[in-house]
């Protein structure tokens, strides 16, 4: 029997009964589409995390001087035991770094991780959840934070040990009708009394993230109410992005010999860029990326088990037609190649049909959700070849089976 | 063996295990069919007759014996040359007709040539040609069940006739039908036959059988009488 023969007595006896053609591509339907859906909503994040997330937190043209890396969460117990070790980033590892880099736009000292959470009071409002960051004036320009109404922390701000702070858009948004109308106010933070000097323009949302709902406070007054963090960090923003690496070697050497380190020693901090949080989040992403094809061949084993039982009922229930087909000259092969095409088409039918549901899946978790979602050419790919594969996998024995059905008894059949 | 015989049988047994116990449905047959012969093949049931019926259509091999079948020697064949032979050299016609129920007519009609490898465009022309041979060209669109007994087992010999085979082979083909279609059917294999056609029928009713020039009556996998019909039966008008 020919190839065209085959293939169009597949589709037409998987058109013959469609309802019963869906249900038995269900579980492939589904995997595809959950594979498709999820690859596309990882992906989206990627370039989201990319694009947005890493100017956001670290600031652009920016790198750090930290005492522990940003991709913690991917070290060993050992490798973060080693690195508890290392001593804290301090106001004099600042001056240094920035002696040693007289071209930096602006250094800074932050403080760290655990990022304190506040109330913010004023008069009867409140408003919760409010981080709260301890920095140097130098943050506001390293963050590109723009002053919308009142004036940035200053250096007079930092000696005087002046209870002065500067709100982010979200919360001057909520306390105040205008944000001119916030400067020179008292709010309460952490039951001790500051007064707002300034208001910082809206910087957006971020994966339906605010990063607008902070308060920042001249550091020695933050950590005379914190305590000093253990990860307190040095921002450094250059003017452009090539004067980054040279930078970034400079900042090293003098944070060497800041902290004494002889030729032989590791460092004892480590400096990052914002890549280095692009690179913390594609780890994790990689993670998940073993994760979903995993659960995804679970999902299709299965799903080409049920395309098997159904081939099989459906073997049986044909056995009169392969008897009629073999008494007038189909040899094996014809019988074997029938069902396999059969078998491989429907398969693809749940391929293409889970890749539709899949992107639809996508598009509506990028249309309903702050989540973005791309759906890639490779997934969509991998998708129509496990659907195929599935196909001829758990098609051989139900067209071998078939194949070698006696004619006598399968003409006698009812 | 004349170059006349298109079938020769020599020694064809035929055994089962059922059971445990070994059946012998076919016990020695040596018989000749010679070209365009029309012979019918009687007995009562457990004769051998099914069996008989198998082997001649290749969809059974015998247990030891020969069987050639115009020149070939099919005894000795392995499955895939058996579907080749069963495809070029054999025309069924089954007592229940035995088409596909959801392809129409003209495709049921087309099928073996479809194994046999034709090209679409003959395939086509061949089928039509075959359907109207046996009056059918107006309702060669229809589903089987669409057409009364009569036509479907039209369509049945239409089918068996495609490829133009060496041997007609007829299964109690008027089993499922009234007399009166019957006589039609019966009709078209006497046509058949007056055209050169060779027809082997096989069958339990005596007046079906003498509708053929000659019958062969099996008894416990034997031959027991094997005889020329004197007048058969529409041969008459078959021939006017």
């Amino acid at each position: 029997m020919p190839f065209t023969e085959a293939l169009r007595l597949a589709v037409a006896t998987i058109f013959a009964s469609k309802l019963r053609s869906f249900f038995t591509l269900l579980g492939i339907i589904v995997s595809v589409a959950f594979l498709v859906a999820v690859v596309a909503v990882i992906q989206g994040m990627n370039a989201y995390v990319r694009e947005n997330l890493t100017g956001a937190i670290i600031g652009t043209n920016a790198f750090q001087v930290r005492r522990i890396p940003i991709s913690l969460g991917l070290l060993s117990d050992e490798e973060i035991r080693e690195l508890s070790k290392r001593p804290i980033v301090s106001r004099a590892d600042a001056e240094a770094v920035e002696r040693a880099l007289p071209d930096a736009e602006a250094v800074a000292l932050q403080s760290g991780y655990p990022t304190p959470v506040s109330d913010v009071v004023y008069g009867n409002q409140s408003v919760g959840g409010v981080l709260i960051f301890g920095v140097t004036p130098p943050y506001l320009t390293v963050q590109d934070y723009q002053i919308a109404a009142g004036v940035p922390i200053t250096e007079i701000d930092l000696r005087g040990r002046r209870p002065n702070v500067v709100i982010g858009w979200d919360i001057a948004d909520k306390l105040f009708r205008t944000p001119e109308s916030a400067i020179g106010e008292k709010v309460r933070i952490a039951r001790r009394e500051f007064t707002v000097i300034g208001v910082v323009a809206s910087k957006g949302t971020t994966l339906g993230q605010s990063f607008d709902g902070f308060v920042l406070i001249p550091l020695p007054m933050f950590e005379g109410i914190w305590g000093r963090r253990g990860t307190t960090t040095v921002s450094v923003k250059m003017r452009t992005p090539q004067e980054l690496p040279g930078a970034m070697a400079r900042a090293e050497e003098a944070m060497r010999l800041a902290h004494r380190l002889g030729p032989r020693e590791d460092n004892d901090f480590t400096v990052d860029k914002a890549d280095a949080l692009v690179a913390f989040w594609t780890s994790l992403t990689a993670l998940l990326f073993t994760v979903v094809p995993a659960v995804v061949c679970i999902g299709i084993v299965v799903g080409g088990i049920v395309i098997m039982n159904i081939m099989l009922m459906s073997v049986s229930e044909r056995t009169r037609e392969i008897g009629i087909r073999k008494a007038i000259g189909a040899r094996r092969s014809d019988i074997r190649k029938q069902f396999l095409v059969e078998t491989v088409i429907l398969s693809c039918l749940g391929g293409i049909q889970g890749v539709l549901a899949g992107w639809g899946l996508a598009v509506a978790v990028a249309t309903f959700t702050p989540l973005p979602a791309r759906v890639s050419t490779w997934s969509v790919g991998i998708a129509l070849l496990l659907g195929v594969a599935s196909g001829l996998i758990f098609g051989v024995y139900p067209a071998a089976r078939a194949s070698r059905l006696d004619p006598i008894t399968a003409l006698r059949s009812e | 063996m004349t170059d006349q015989a298109i079938i020769r049988l020599a020694g064809i047994t035929r055994e089962y295990l059922m059971g445990g116990e070994r059946i012998r449905a076919l016990a020695g047959i040596d018989l000749e069919i010679g070209r365009n012969e029309y012979v019918a093949i009687m007995g009562p049931s457990g004769s051998g007759k099914s069996t008989m019926m198998n082997v001649l259509g290749c969809l059974d091999t015998p247990s030891s014996g020969q069987y050639w079948l115009n020149g070939h020697e099919v005894s000795r064949m392995a499955d895939d040359d058996l579907a080749r032979i069963r495809n070029r050299e054999i025309g069924f016609v089954f007592q229940t007709f035995n088409l596909l129920p959801r392809a129409s007519a003209l495709s049921n009609v087309e099928l073996p040539l479809v194994y046999a490898g034709t090209g679409a465009r003959e395939r086509r022309s061949r089928a039509e040609e075959a359907l109207a041979r046996v009056g059918l060209a107006e309702r060669m669109h229809h589903r089987p069940n669409e057409l009364s007994g009569g036509q479907r087992q039209r369509v049945a010999i239409a089918r068996a006739l495609v490829n133009r085979p060496s041997i007609l082979l007829a299964d109690e083909p008027t089993g499922n039908l009234d007399s009166a279609t019957s006589v039609e059917i019966m009709r078209v294999f006497g046509e058949l036959h007056a055209e050169g056609q060779t027809v082997v029928l096989v069958t339990h009713e005596p007046d079906i059988a003498e509708h053929a020039h000659r019958v062969v009556v099996l008894r416990d996998g034997r031959i027991d009488t094997d005889r020329r019909v004197e007048h058969p039966v529409g041969a008459a008008s078959a021939v006017a």
